[in-house]
């Protein structure tokens, strides 16, 4: 017979096993472009690369949008990101997948129209932030209760103060943080993958994703709590 | 009462590196014998779940086409 601390323990397990076969589900939607096509493309076939982004649009406009939460900037951004893989597809030289590339040249720009528009400013320094998981000494909480949150919308309709709620938070965390958290908890790509995109350790990407969902539970934390 | 054999801190970063991986090694049966004993790790760790849900289901708007043309236009595509 299991108690109930087991059972809550296998419920998150089994959730999160959900959540990993939703993302496989999702990132199995993605047809890898045949080789022939990129080359078609490099060579200067136009209807290979209208192909290319016709494939791959959704998926770095949609990159761009959940990084810099702002529709204009994702236009923008999925515009230099194709006119970038367009003036450099002669360099990809298939040892990776299309994907990682293509997810690492996007990276590049929200990163540069981050440094740009000078978001970073509206950002909060980690230095500035106290970090609970910083202070997770031996059973440092076991003194101090953790509230239940409530459930997340069963309808997945989620209320504009909910959506307004998570895009300032997540614009709070800082860029080199942000995307780790996008690319690993969103987007579904392996902390190795993510890694190549980033040209990060791995370890450095799971530091940084562990702060980030730290940073971004506490800033939701009083929302869900009340 | 049982005894805790890790710090919650352990337990939630192993947890955090393996949230999609399969949680049956010695290290996670070990997890799962804290989380027996610690309701506030099992709360913290359903709150992190909670939170990545939020965000991923989060709906996502599709590209507008006039950035296709944008981008044929920007590359000379006639």
């Amino acid at each position: 017979m299991i108690n109930k601390f087991q059972r809550n323990c296998y419920i998150v397990k089994t959730d999160f096993s959900i959540l990993s076969y939703k993302m496989k589900q999702k990132l199995t939607t993605y047809t890898e472009p045949e080789r022939t096509l990129l080359e078609n493309a490099r060579e200067g076939n136009h209807k290979a690369f209208a192909e290319i982004v016709r494939r791959y649009e959704n998926l770095v406009y949609s990159f761009a949008f959940k990084v810099c939460r702002n529709k204009d900037k994702a236009s923008e951004t999925l515009q230099d990101t194709f006119v970038n893989v367009y003036r450099k597809l002669d360099q990809f030289d298939h040892r990776s997948k299309f994907t990682t590339w293509l997810y690492s040249i996007v990276t590049n720009n929200c990163l540069m129209k981050n440094r740009r528009t000078k978001l970073a400013e509206a950002s909060v320094s980690f230095t500035e932030v106290q970090l609970p998981h910083d202070d997770f000494e031996e059973h440092s909480h076991h003194n101090k209760s953790i509230h239940e949150w409530k459930s997340t919308p069963l309808d997945r309709v989620m209320n504009s103060e909910l959506k307004d709620l998570l895009d300032g938070s997540i614009q709070k965390l800082p860029m080199d943080h942000r995307v780790v958290f996008v690319l690993r908890d969103i987007e579904g790509r392996s902390a190795e993958e993510t890694a190549k995109i980033l040209k990060l350790t791995v370890p450095a990407v799971k530091s940084r994703l562990r702060r980030a969902r730290v940073f971004l539970r506490e800033q939701l934390n009083e929302y869900m709590t009340s | 009462m049982k005894k805790k054999t890790i710090s919650c801190k352990k337990v939630y970063t192993h947890i955090c590196d393996n949230l999609d991986k399969d949680l049956n090694s010695p290290v996670c049966r070990e997890i799962k014998r804290h989380l027996d004993s610690c309701p506030n790790c099992v709360t913290y760790l359903d709150s992190l779940k909670k939170t990545i849900i939020l965000f991923r289901d989060y709906p996502n708007p599709k590209a507008p086409k006039s950035v296709r043309r944008r981008i044929f236009a920007k590359v000379h595509f006639k």
